[in-house]
């Protein structure tokens, strides 16, 4: 059992990204998992979507280089070791996991080019920033409830 | 070769096309057989007797040339054989410039029936003005060479480059209906109504640049038109260079011949040379109207017969503007042999680039349209180029991007920077000179409707 992931390229200037998911919010297509990784100059971005033939439809209607490929998508027990045992089962086979990225999350990381004044942008939105002692704090929480 | 060909009316729309195609050149119509199949010594004897009246004419009329020539100690009555043109000053487009508008103008004002300018992409614009006789034989320069891409009588012409005061709208306009064509002045832009044009109106043919033609190619598979059933046939190309793997495109997607034409605005405009169906790669100069040189740019003495070098032109007996000798800084081989299609009139080279559009990188002299030739040959990318020259370090940086195709997308950053490094490698075969190659996504180039610019040139000075 494999899900549909959906490749994009982009080349990595402001509003590229933006611009495929205004096709998908056109095409009323959910995202539901994604990852955006680059050379400097050119990116591929991938998306775990809800109607992943829609997605496609909308991509190409618009002329963008995009591709579909089979993925594997896990849901894991969120206790310690968990992700370790998964990656063990497969390194103990052989398999080499090319990349990896986690979807079903509102935590997302942004890397930019302006790590400051991207902050400070955000930090007057609507939209909640994430401390280094915040994801700390979520950790140990976790764990006081479970002792 | 069939019965049936043989008996081919060429008249007809689309027959003109059907015979090029199976070879059978001499029976593709020609609009003036009497010039355009003349004998090389009845065209060279017009032409000495057309340059000197047009030197007297020049002398007599224009101050600029007057003063030249009386400071030369060349007067028109020393032009005595062909070769003695190189006795007369060139010109310039800087001289058009400095006596900007009317300086060069042989006649007055009255006796001018249409003013155009040039684009101005290199500078300021120059102002060309036009008597009756000039738009009479303008018109039949460019009827002869829609007749040469097998354009005839009947057909219907959409206009896609802009009119205003470039000369190509309305150049080709005039010439298109001399022949006996209908015209659609439809103008550039609104693509998707160019379209709706072609097949509501039924155009055969479709006048625009080849980046612009590409657009309305690509815009007509998104909206779904099937161009092998559109009744367009021809498409006649100008207002920039065309490169052949650009030209070979779009007749393979549009299913239409295409053929390209040379000219100026500082000369007459287009028009100046025509491409035939016969030879794809040249054009033939309308040399009872324009006598060509091709020069070294450095020396400004002629090349050998064939040779590379600059084409000069001087305009025969065109009365509003003059022009002596014109440097067009176009790179060219002129051929005089005879031609499969039956034309006598010399066959110029396709102009790929400008003594003055080289780039010196890094102290090798690289030209645009090279780089267009390694792209145009290489499937995974479009022929949409950008070429970016820095200073890094000190050294000068070529950097090309390049326009990936939708279907050579894969998802794997190993597998496109191999495509990168291949192109790289091309390019640094031709050039010489090793660039960094840039991928771009699909419809990342801006299509240019009037002249592309390739070129952007950051360097410190």
């Amino acid at each position: 059992m494999t899900v549909s992931q959906i490749s994009v390229f982009a080349n990595s200037r402001p509003g590229h990204m933006n611009r495929v998911l205004d096709l998908f919010e056109g095409a009323g297509v959910s995202v539901r998992g994604f990852s955006a990784a680059d050379t400097g100059e050119y990116g591929i971005l991938r998306f775990i979507v809800d109607r992943p033939e829609a997605a496609m439809e909308a991509l190409k209607d618009a002329g963008c280089a995009c591709v579909v490929s089979p993925v594997i998508c896990l849901k894991l027990v969120d206790t310690p070791g968990e992700l370790s045992r998964v990656m063990g089962v497969l390194a103990k086979c052989g398999i080499n996991v090319v990349y990896s990225y986690s979807m079903i999350s509102t935590y997302i990381v942004l890397s930019t080019s302006e790590p400051e004044r991207a902050q400070a942008l955000l930090a007057d939105e609507p939209v909640e920033l994430i401390s280094q002692e915040d994801i700390a704090r979520i950790v140990a929480e976790r764990a006081a409830k479970e002792a | 070769m069939s019965e049936a060909m043989d008996s081919i009316d060429v008249t007809k729309k689309g027959a003109a096309l059907a015979a090029a195609e199976a070879g059978r050149f001499d029976a593709l119509p020609i609009y003036k057989p009497e010039i355009e199949c003349a004998s090389r010594e009845d065209i060279r004897a017009l032409q000495l007797e057309k340059l000197k009246e047009t030197v007297a004419y020049a002398y007599e009329r224009v101050p600029y040339y007057r003063q030249k020539l009386d400071e030369m100690g060349v007067a028109p009555s020393d032009i005595q054989t062909l070769e003695d043109v190189r006795k007369l000053p060139f010109t310039d487009k800087a001289v058009l410039r400095e006596t900007f508008p009317f300086g060069l103008f042989a006649v007055p004002l009255d006796d001018i029936r249409e003013l155009h300018s040039s684009s101005g992409t290199t500078g300021k614009p120059v102002v060309v003005g036009y008597t009756d006789d000039d738009m009479d034989m303008w018109s039949e320069c460019i009827a002869r060479l829609v007749q040469m891409a097998g354009v005839v009588p009947g057909d219907i012409a959409q206009m896609a480059f802009g009119y205003g005061m470039f000369t190509g709208g309305f150049g080709l306009h005039y010439g298109l209906q001399r022949l006996g064509c209908a015209m659609i002045p439809a103008g550039s832009g609104n693509t998707e109504r160019h379209i709706q044009m072609i097949e509501d109106y039924g155009t055969t043919v479709l006048v625009a640049t080849p980046s612009y033609a590409m657009h309305i190619c690509e815009v007509g598979e998104k909206m779904g038109y099937d161009w092998e059933k559109s009744p367009l046939r021809v498409g006649l190309f100008g207002g920039e260079p065309c490169p052949p793997g650009l030209k070979a495109e779009i007749e393979r997607r549009m299913h239409i011949v295409c053929t390209d034409n040379y000219g100026l605005t500082e000369v007459m405009g287009p028009g100046v040379s025509g491409e035939c169906l016969a030879e794809r790669y040249q054009q033939h100069i309308a040399e009872d109207h324009f006598l060509w040189e091709v020069i070294d740019p450095e020396t400004g003495e002629p090349v050998g017969e064939g040779e590379m070098g600059e084409l000069v032109l001087t305009p025969l007996c065109k009365q509003g503007i003059p022009v002596l000798r014109y440097r067009t800084h176009d790179l060219t081989a002129v051929h005089t042999e005879p031609c499969a299609c039956g034309r006598t009139l010399a066959r110029m080279d396709k102009v790929r680039s400008r003594s003055d559009d080289m780039l010196i990188i890094r102290g090798t002299n690289v030209f645009p349209s090279q780089i267009e030739d390694v792209l145009t040959g290489i499937e995974e990318v479009t022929p949409h180029y950008h070429i970016i020259v820095e200073t890094r370090g000190g050294m000068d940086a070529l950097i090309v991007e390049t326009e990936l195709r939708p279907e050579a997308f894969r998802d794997s950053f190993e597998a496109m920077d191999a495509l990168r490094a291949r192109i790289a490698e091309k390019l640094k075969g031709t050039l010489l000179v090793a660039p960094e190659v840039r991928l771009v996504e699909p419809g990342g180039i801006e299509r240019a409707i009037g002249k592309a610019k390739h070129v952007d040139d950051r360097r410190e000075k």
